[in-house]
């Protein structure tokens, strides 16, 4: 059997050659993808030290459950569901660490923005497409987790409803709610940032 | 309108609607004004989302990364592979488990009713007849396993010898013995399970 050109060889050769225990293929998958892995893990929690521990625990349980791969999605796929996971595990210990919140108490109704008309958001408006990333980016860093937490899985991750009440552990009728919540909240701060760089 | 309705205008948006139900809040849309603005509002930020997030690049080195992964990988196989002994004899450690304390109980309780046959001994010697021999069978190894004493009481004051009245468990020694592979404490505490 021919010898596996690493460097040049696709993921799913690597998987393959990796699943029979080799670690020199894994370490090029990791390579290739490691930073796929941590920006995941950034966009959710907000902090690149966590981001950091919680991306390489993700590099572990991957090679941990490697031979449970079945190759049925990419294996970037299945390594970015390891990493959002362990995220979850990390923001629900987290959260249940803090006091509640202000944006805990009003998750499921939404809080006063429910009561509030939403402005007109043209999102292209004046804008390239970098600078809008970042301005996104940055709104997003002020949501709160389950309002982020669900826009990335929905927004970024393109998982359905049901797969993200999964995930977060909740009803579809909660993911819905929350999603509302979080796209009216984002439209409401991307506004604000609107106004802030005009003036 | 419904909050009901403005989650299934966003449902509908998200193609996330049964084909009935879409029909009717696509219909909804077209003639309610309020129901058309939320939708507006809503695909302007899910176009807005479209360009995607703001890429995060690691600082770490390649190899820096990979040894700290390849170090926790490390530390953390020998104890996968010493789950592989436990969960194969599963069944019988949990069996052992059970067994070890209720077979230890059950010596010390052979044990003190044999001691309460020794101390009621002197109660018979005190009857004035000295030097009354309580016939055992022979041989002195029953077939049970257990070793038996001569079976003659010593008078009040005699040297007493180890084989005096008692009967050794041995069998019961060596099945207790905590210090065997089985032993609970000598066990792996925990193991994490692979499946989340």
């Amino acid at each position: 059997m021919a010898k596996l050109d690493i460097p040049n060889a696709a993921d799913d050769e690597l998987v393959r050659s990796a699943q029979k225990g080799n670690m020199d293929p894994y370490e090029e998958l990791l390579h290739r993808h490691r930073d796929k892995i941590y920006a995941r893990a950034f966009s959710m929690l907000r902090n690149e030290e966590e981001a950091l521990d919680v991306s390489q625990g993700a590099w572990v349980k991957g090679w941990q459950r490697l031979k449970q791969f079945q190759h049925n999605s990419s294996f970037t796929t299945w390594m970015t569901r390891i990493c959002i996971n362990l995220c979850l595990d990390f923001l629900r210990k987290r959260q249940r660490q803090q006091t509640d919140s202000l944006d805990k108490m009003e998750e499921e109704t939404g809080g006063v923005e429910r009561w509030m008309e939403v402005e007109d958001y043209n999102p292209t408006e004046e804008m390239e497409r970098s600078e809008l990333r970042k301005e996104i980016d940055a709104a997003m860093a002020k949501l709160s987790y389950e309002h982020r937490t669900v826009l990335v899985l929905h927004e970024f991750e393109r998982m359905e409803y049901k797969e993200i009440a999964k995930s977060m552990q909740c009803s579809i009728g909660t993911v819905m709610s929350r999603l509302f919540y979080a796209r009216r909240r984002l439209a409401k701060i991307l506004i604000s940032l609107k106004k802030e760089r005009k003036s | 309108m419904k909050q009901e309705d403005r989650l299934k205008i966003q449902a509908w948006l998200d193609d996330e609607l049964a084909p009935k139900e879409s029909a009717r809040i696509a219909d909804l849309i077209d003639n309610d004004l309020e129901a058309k603005e939320l939708a507006e509002d809503l695909r302007a930020i899910q176009k807005a989302l479209d360009v995607g997030e703001k890429p995060a690049v690691l600082e770490d080195s390649r190899e820096f990364y990979w040894s700290q992964v390849e170090r926790q990988i490390e530390a953390e196989e020998p104890i996968t592979e010493n789950v592989q002994p436990e969960l194969v004899s599963g069944s019988l450690g949990n069996a052992l488990r059970w067994l070890i304390p209720v077979g230890s109980l059950a010596a010390i309780s052979a044990l003190m009713l044999n001691f309460n046959s020794i101390n009621t001994t002197p109660d018979l010697l005190e009857t004035g007849e000295p030097g009354i021999e309580i016939s055992l069978p022979s041989p002195v190894n029953s077939p049970s396993g257990l070793t038996e004493g001569s079976g003659t009481i010593p008078e009040e004051g005699s040297p007493t010898t180890p084989e005096v009245g008692v009967f050794s468990f041995e069998g019961t020694q060596n099945g207790g013995n905590l210090s065997s592979p089985e032993d609970p404490n000598t066990l792996p505490e925990s193991i994490e399970n692979p499946e989340r």
